[in-house]
């Protein structure tokens, strides 16, 4: 059989899986993901009572919402990063985006609530936790200003490990030494684990980009960093994301997407604003 | 001042709040600000009987925000009732809302097709170019094939260069003879003439 896994997943197995899996979450996998989709799938069936594809995907579509599905989501997502990955990105925030923030909502004598800044998704906490170093360490408003920090993803596991914030030396790799003393514990074996003071900055929350009952909980954000999720996703669900972060933003507020991602592409809702340090996505100010 | 720390424990917090129902959302469909009116659009996805209601908005609806989410709810149904509804207002006047829609006609593959000999045959040549626009992006195996009968058989030139605008991201050096011949067709048109000479040393790579 062409393109039969260890699961004995058929080409139309396959077919209906992505269906199914589209439909619950909007990521689309093509068949070019095949041997990722088989992998990932292999093993949620050896960790389940069910011992065949078949047996395992009716289990499954049964249960739904259950702990089965978020298994799944937590396998064919993909979370791999690091500490100030695509940095340039933070220093637009520092040095052009969080002072026109300010100034837009009438300085800091007069602004009112925090500025609020969402990492979505937040995988396993580096970003959310870069946003917050990079802050304490290079931003002299810091002080005068309240900063709120969310991180959020559909993947309880990485959830998990973004609340705990212990890494490996190669997701620490970029932090200068001195922050590593600073906010970070040695917990033995080469890893590091971010200190009370921090994690207790950043709010995590699990919710789907493309659920916009759930992302209606996402309110009034002034910096929104979506970085390498929508390429995962096709133009109809890329669209809906988009919607919903509009949806999170407070009107004037910036987007950030990966180096790679363009909203041109996606939708015209956002306005784009060329920065010094590159191309960021604004919710326009004319829009409540 | 500085980063606001949270008092309680840091669990990951599922969010689940309780959406509005249907009734309230059609309801808000009417409400004077444009950014419930969107969000009152977005929440309708699931909402089958909201169909006809959210058809009807396409055509009045004045803040494109409001229209890019009544159009992207209504994509996602991909059913020949709403592509049916959606595709008449390629004919619009207004250049908003005609190209709006046919960038969420592109992404409905399962539904289009079924509206393709209607479309191609359209007496609005400025229809047919809107149809070579959807084809554009409309992730379907045979797009290129419809593009190619375009532009084989389209009497407009505009329609034809629409066309070979449209198939010239997927083209290859075997389509260099069908732009070619389209060429041949319409000989005094400038734009489709230029647009061919443009495109030929990079698909015969003699750029």
């Amino acid at each position: 059989m062409a393109g039969a896994a260890a699961t004995g997943l058929s080409d139309a197995d396959f077919t209906r899986f992505c269906e199914y899996f589209y439909k619950r979450t909007g990521i689309h996998f093509t068949s070019a993901k095949r041997y990722f989709v088989d992998k990932r799938i292999d093993t949620c069936i050896r960790n389940s009572p069910y011992d065949t594809f078949g047996s395992w995907f009716a289990a499954l579509r049964t249960s739904d919402q259950g702990p089965m599905l978020q298994e799944l989501i937590n396998q064919l997502t993909v979370n791999e990063t690091y500490f100030l990955r695509e940095d340039y990105q933070f220093d637009a925030m520092l040095t052009t985006v969080l002072p026109n923030v300010l100034a837009a909502r009438g300085g800091i004598s007069r602004i009112a609530g925090p500025v609020k800044i969402l990492s979505l998704p937040c995988s396993t906490g580096e970003e959310p936790y870069s946003i917050a170093l990079r802050l304490l360490e290079e931003w002299d408003q810091i002080d005068h200003v309240d900063v709120e920090i969310h991180g959020a993803d559909i993947d309880s596991d990485v959830l998990a490990k973004a609340a705990h914030a212990s890494y490996g030396e190669r997701s620490v790799q970029r932090v200068p030494k001195a922050w590593l003393n600073k906010y970070f514990v040695a917990v033995g074996a080469g890893r590091y684990q971010v200190d009370e003071g921090i994690r207790s900055a950043v709010t995590l929350h699990k919710v789907n980009i493309c659920d916009t009952a759930a992302m209606r909980s996402f309110r009034d954000f002034d910096i929104v960093f979506c970085r390498n999720v929508l390429i995962y996703f096709d133009e109809l669900s890329s669209r809906r994301a988009a919607e919903n972060l509009y949806g999170a933003m407070r009107p004037g507020g910036y987007l950030f997407l990966g180096h790679s991602e363009s909203m041109s592409r996606i939708s015209p809702i956002f306005t784009p604003t060329r920065l010094p340090e590159g191309l960021v996505y604004q919710r326009p100010t004319g829009a409540k | 001042m500085g980063l606001v720390r949270k008092q309680a424990p840091r669990e990951p917090e599922e969010v689940l709040p309780e959406p509005p129902d249907t009734g309230t959302l059609l309801g808000q469909l009417d409400d004077p600000d444009p950014d419930c009116r969107r969000e009152a659009a977005l929440g309708l996805v699931e909402a089958a009987e909201a169909v006809p209601e959210l058809l009807a908005r396409v055509g009045t609806e004045k803040d494109p925000r409001v229209l890019e989410s009544i159009l992207t709810t209504l994509a996602a149904r991909d059913t020949e009732e709403v592509a049916g509804g959606l595709a008449v207002h390629l004919a619009s006047d207004e250049a908003v809302l005609r190209t709006a829609v046919a960038a969420a006609l592109a992404t409905m593959p399962r539904s289009v097709p079924a509206l393709l000999p209607d479309l191609l045959a359209a007496p609005d040549h400025d229809v047919r170019v809107m149809t070579a626009m959807v084809l554009a992006d409309l992730p379907h195996p045979e797009a290129h094939d419809w593009l190619v009968k375009m532009i084989c058989e389209d009497p407009h030139p505009n329609v034809v260069t629409g066309a070979i605008d449209a198939l010239l991201p997927s083209a290859t050096a075997e389509d260099a003879q069908l732009l070619r011949d389209a060429v041949e067709r319409f000989p005094d048109d400038p734009f489709l003439r230029f647009t061919v000479n443009t495109a030929l040393p990079r698909l015969t790579g003699t750029a």
